[in-house]
This record gives structure tokens, sequence and C-alpha cells, in this order.
């Protein structure tokens, strides 16, 4: 069956090839296959809640933790709505004596100071790194203060925006900081981000990074949100019926806890034991999951009509004032799916630009294989994923397994980072990034 | 005259930090241990919790619950006539909250935990007299009688309110304040209000808070609100509730996040209210309605 999908999907691009100068319409990227993890109800649960905090490596006591503001010399004019991202925010935590310095880059969409960034922050530190967190260039604060295009989601323009930053970045570190040795690793879309920036940084030589690890990685970024886009369509359908059932569903299932609690306030604390009794079925993980993600893109799509001029949901000669109302936009971009932020904003913006350039090369530029020569060869790129891990299908995971040999370790279990941050993660992570690692264990 | 003098210092320190390339910004040092032992204790309560779910007496005799179906879920779209002042002012509050309000919190957050706590402590025991007062108006009387318990225990074994004691006796907080007695009462909650520097709010709740105000104001315990350091007590106690609130505005770098603050909020307001009256959410007939109408 999934070889059909493949073979009509390949069928369908190459008989009806798009290339710039084409006045047809763009081709979304080629439906992706089942995911390995989709039906699993524990890849599902730990993928939503990550690892259990008794599973957790052991932490620090205290781990400082400095804000850095940079206004980038590169960054566009910034856009009136968006007048709060003018910086990049990153985080640094430094040692008190000359010390590796691990750079950590976060998933789709998120900012530089999420969870699991404080969690590998915190483990990092403990091993004796100085740390710095950054900021996924697919998030909006780093598109505004960052970007060189706007237009976020592209594997090799995000890798040169996040290596022209680092070096700001490293550059304006306090003083007093001495670095022995520099490595880059990332969770999931900021797992492939670190790679490129190494195989960017292997080309140039301007920062010398030494070991890259890639956490629960994509293979392909356009495969995994289609994959997403189709999860989505599954459990929420098209259009704002199924997000308003899925939210009616959960107002009515959180309306009868409160109720039945007796709490005073409706607080963090109910709200996340909650979650656990509200969430259920398989269904629901996976539209909470498909959810997540829909408005992680909205903002990148927002911010990509915005600054390409694509006029999709902005109209470019009319952008919006600081204080306008955005009820209308976020609807309508609640209903867009990624095939249409790549077919609308994504695609023309970078054909635009890359004169000679394809749709095919754009899909084929944003897979992990673009750089498969130096993930084969250079034995200081590592990888760690999950067997259930639902961003990835079988053939994918098994792309990982032969391009990184024993340079990679797969867990049984976890989905998607559900195992982030536990005892055997962590430890294989330090030998990953402190040169000890062997090899996987039978 | 002096307060104005000091607002231009502190405008021109902040133009000046406006056009530096870097800004830095020192934070309380992160306690992931900590942290993490605490995400272990709410984890192992939340098992507790759901072990013994429906075995658990309620502690007032307030009607049985109504089951609320998703037929009752107010519309996605939320009632906000007045989004032009709010949006301007959830714009002011931002601003004011990375300029003075979240640095000066941030400067306390240095000081040792036992006197942070011991300052949260003496402001959550004053806010105990507001909370028997309220519990009394809204007929709810075993809370008003726990709220009493609480102050006599913590005013007195709790030096002063220091000291939260009865907490230790598992007797544990539980404010109130006006704005829940007005939705005792009845009253809708009114418009969405972004309040200056307080934030997300509704019309009722606004009420509310300047009635509590108002009512610690005619108490006077031990004269703290009319006596020479009533003011330096009220920006204590405004810099306690900052430092005990993990949000940063524009933290999501989202332009949306006026919207997602605002969905969350009336929809937050709209269930407690339905839980506190044992009721059917209120809700417009009209279903297409925005939430909040």
């Amino acid at each position: 069956m999934k070889q059909c999908v493949v073979a009509f999907a390949l069928a369908i691009l190459f008989v009806f090839p798009v290339i710039a100068a084409d006045p047809a319409p763009i081709q979304a990227p080629p439906a992706p296959g089942p995911a390995t993890g989709l039906a699993d109800l524990a890849a599902l649960r730990a993928t939503v809640f990550g690892t259990p905090p008794q599973d957790i490596a052991p932490l620090p006591e205290k781990v400082p933790l400095l804000e850095m503001d940079l206004a980038l010399p590169w960054a566009r004019p910034v856009p009136a709505v968006f007048w709060f991202d003018r910086r990049l925010r990153v985080w640094f935590s430094a040692q008190d004596k000359p010390a590796p310095l691990a750079i950590v880059i976060a998933g789709t969409g998120s900012d530089g100071n999420t969870a699991k960034l404080a969690i590998l922050r915190a483990v990092l530190y403990g091993a004796g790194y100085h740390v710095l967190t950054m900021p996924s260039p697919t998030f909006p604060g780093f598109i505004v203060s960052a970007s060189s295009t706007g237009v976020a989601g592209d594997l090799v323009q995000d890798g040169r925006d996040l290596y022209a930053a680092i070096q700001q970045i490293i550059a304006h570190l306090p003083r007093k900081v001495r670095i022995t040795d520099i490595d880059i690793l990332g969770y999931s879309l900021g797992g492939a981000n670190a790679a490129v920036v190494k195989s960017i940084d292997a080309a140039e030589r301007k920062l010398n990074i030494h070991r890259a690890l890639m956490i629960n990685p994509p293979v392909s970024l356009f495969a995994t949100v289609g994959r997403l886009d189709k999860l989505y369509a599954i459990t929420l359908g098209n259009g704002d019926a199924g997000v308003e059932r899925f939210y009616q569903q959960l107002y009515a299932a959180l309306a009868n806890l409160y109720q039945a609690s007796g709490q005073v306030e409706l607080d963090q604390d109910f709200l996340l034991g909650a979650a656990a009794s509200i969430l259920k079925t398989n269904a629901e993980f996976s539209a909470a999951i498909a959810l997540t993600f829909r408005i992680a893109l909205i903002n990148v799509f927002f911010a990509g009509d915005l600054y390409s001029g694509s006029g999709v949901v902005v109209d470019p000669r009319h952008p919006p004032t600081v204080n306008a109302p955005l009820e209308e936009t976020f609807r309508i971009l609640r209903g867009k799916p990624f095939s249409e932020y790549f077919t609308k904003v994504f695609a023309p913006y970078y054909l635009r630009h890359r004169p000679n350039s394809t749709v095919e090369e754009l899909i084929a530029e944003n897979r992990l294989d673009a750089i498969g020569a130096a993930l084969r060869a250079d034995p200081d790129y590592y990888a760690q994923t999950n067997s259930d891990d639902l961003i990835l299908d079988a053939a994918e995971l098994d792309w990982l397994k032969r391009t990184f040999g024993e340079r990679i370790q797969v867990y049984d279990h976890g989905g998607h980072l559900g195992n982030l941050g536990d005892r055997r993660q962590v430890a294989d992570m330090l030998d990953m990034l402190g040169g000890r690692w062997t090899g996987s264990a039978p | 005259m002096r307060a104005a003098g000091s607002a231009m210092v502190l405008l021109l320190a902040l133009a000046g930090c406006a056009s530096q390339e870097v800004r830095y910004r020192e934070w309380p040092p992160d306690t992931p241990a900590a942290n993490n032992a605490v995400n272990l204790e709410r984890a192992s309560a939340l098992a507790a919790e759901a072990a013994s779910a429906g075995k658990s007496a309620k502690t007032e005799a307030a009607g049985e619950p109504v089951p609320i179906t998703a037929a009752d879920a107010p519309s996605l779209a939320t009632y906000d006539p007045w989004a032009g002042f709010n949006r301007s002012m959830y714009r002011f509050n931002a601003r004011f909250d990375e300029a003075v309000y979240l640095p000066v919190a941030n400067r306390y957050r240095r000081l040792p935990s036992p006197i942070r706590a011991g300052v949260h402590n003496f402001f959550g025991n004053l806010a105990e007299i507001d909370s028997i007062i309220n519990y009394t108006l809204q007929g709810r009387l075993g809370r008003m009688v726990r709220s009493v318990g609480r102050f006599a225990i913590n005013s007195t074994l709790g030096l002063g309110g220091l000291f939260d004691v009865a907490e230790k006796l598992n007797i544990p907080k539980a404010p109130t304040g006006f704005g829940t007695t007005l939705a005792k009462w009845g009253m809708h909650p009114g418009p969405y209000w972004v309040i200056p520097i307080y934030g997300p709010s509704t019309l009722r709740e606004g009420i509310g808070l300047a009635a509590d105000y108002g009512t610690s104001y005619a108490v006077n315990v031990a004269n703290l609100y009319r006596g020479g350091t009533s003011w330096g007590l009220g920006v204590l106690n405004a810099v306690d509730k900052r430092a005990n609130v993990d949000f940063r505005y524009y933290a999501s770098g989202s332009p949306f996040e006026y919207d997602t603050i605002r969905f969350l909020y009336v929809r937050k307001v709209l269930i407690e209210d339905a839980g506190l009256n044992r009721s059917k959410p209120a809700k417009n007939p009209n279903p297409d309605a925005p939430a909040g109408q």
C-alpha cells in the first residue's frame, strides 16, 4: 500500500514537472508514506507528555543563565506587527573555567529557552560545557531578527542564517569566557539544522565546529511535515469544523473535571493533571500533536507571507499595523496546511531567488541526504532517534541507520522526543559529544 | 516631581540601552534539580489523585455538578468590544514589564528564598481578611471558617504571617476576592479588559480588584494601608506577585499572542464561573455569538 502511495506521488511529480518559468501552479511535495509510530499509543503518549520526571538524568543544583538580545547587522526592516521580535534572544550558561561550548538548537517553531532546551542545558552544563541555547530558525523571533529572507524552512538558507548568527553571538560572549572546543546539537528540526551548520562550517572554517549530534531529526523535511499535515487532516479534517469539534470536546472535558475537583482556581497544576485524563485515545493524542504543529506553522506562514509579499493572507500593500486585529488572519491560517505554504509562499520565493532551481531540487535540498556524503564519511556526526518516532517512516529510519552506522543510537521507545533527558539518552549523548562513543550496545 | 525625574532617568537609560548591539540580562540561576523534584512531587500527587478519583468528599455542599457537554462550549471567537484599547494596553504592559517590572522582579528573585517566602506568606496572610469577607458574602461558610483559621494560625504561630504554618497543618490557602463574589451572585464577566500593568482581566474582575483594594484600605489592618509605609508595601506586594508569575510577554515571538492569551483567559473565567455555581457555562442564545458576550 505504501509503495502505491509513493509511486503515485512520484508519478505526479514526474509527469507534471514544475520549473521556475512554468506558469502552471506549483505542486506540493509528494504525499509521504505512513510514519513508524502513528498507531502506537505509547509513542503518542511519550511524544505529548515527554520524559517522566523520575526517568530524567541527574541534574545540577544550579545553572547560571545569561540572556543575550542581539541586534544583528543584516536584519531586515522589522514589520510593525513584529515590533517585539527586533532582537535575537539566546541564552548562555558559562563555566567559570576554560571549557568546550555546546550550541543547542530548538525544534520547529520553538524559542531558545524551552523546557526541552532547559533539560539539555542542565545536563550539558553539569558535564562541564558552556551552553548556548538558540531558537529554531522557524521561531518567529529568529525569522524577524536573524533571517536574511524571512521565508523560513529551507535547510540550507536557515543553516546559513544560523551560522552567521552563531558567529555574532560568540563574538559577543562575556570576555571572561574561554572556549576550548565547539560542538553543536539540536532536537527534531534543530538536529537537522545543527548538522547543516557543521557542514557549512566544514567548508568555511570560521568556527571549527568539532562534533554535531542530531536528536530525533527528520530525514526529509517535507515528508515529515506532509505527514503531520496528513495527521491533521485525518484527525481534525479540513476547515474549521474539526478544530471546533476538538476544542468543544476539550472544553467540556476540562469544565467537567474542574467542577468535579472543587478547586478554586483553574491554574497550571490543574491543567497538567487534566491533560493526563482528557487525552485518552490515539485520535485525541494525534489531534493534539497535529494541532500543536499547525499552530507553530501559523507563525512561519504569516511571517513568510509578509516578508515575501506573496499576498496569501497579508496584503503586501497594506501590511498589518502594530495594533491590527488579527483574528481573521489566524482563523484562515489555522485551516492552511504546510503544502499551501510550500506552493504559495516557499517555492515561489526560492524559485524567484534561485533562477536555475526547480521544485524537485528544492525538495531534494531539504532532505538530509543533501549532506549525506558528509554524514557518512565524517566520524564527528552522531544521531539519536527512536524506532517509534512518528516523524520518520521505516525507509527513513533505515536510511539513518545505514548513513550513520555505529554513530547512531536507536532506542526502542520514546516516540518523538519522549525520552529526551532520560538517563540513557543523556549518557549516550555525553559519550557522543565527548568522543567516547564506542557504538550502540546490542 | 521626584517620580517624574526618576521616570526621565529611566527613559534615558532605556533609550541608551535600545541602541546597543547586544543587551545582556543576567537571570537568577536555573535550579534544574529542584525543578525536577517539584515535577516529581507533582506527578506523584497527580497519580495519587487519579487513584482516589471519585472517592474524595467535596469540601462544601454546593450541589451536584451539572454535566457539561461539547454543545455547551462557547464559540472559538472571543467577545472583545474594547479590542483597540486592549491591544494598545497589552503592548504597553509588555513594554513596561520588559523595561521595569520584570528586571525589578528578577533582582528581587536573587534575595535568599526564606526572605522571599516570608514576604509572600505575609501578603498571603493579609489577603485572608479579604477572603473571609468575600467567602461570607458568597455564603460559603466552610471556606470562610478555613480562612479565619488560617489567618489566626499564621498571624500567631506564623509570626505575623511570615510563615504559612496552616499549610503545614494541611489547611491549604484558597484565596478569593470580590470578583468571585460577583460571579457567585450571578454577574456576567463582562467584556475582556487588559488592565494597565495588571494584565488580562474582565470588567467584573476589574471591579473586584478595586473593591478588594477598597476593603483592605477600609480594614487597614495594623495601619499598613494608610500609614507612611503603605506606598512601599504596595510596591513590594506587586514585586512579590510578579516574581511568582512565570510569564514573559512575547516569549512566544508570535503576533497572535494577544489573541491566544485572550482566548485562554476568557475560557478560564467561563469554566471557573460554571464551576462556582455548578451550572452550565454562561452562553449566549445566539450560537454564533463570541465567547464571553
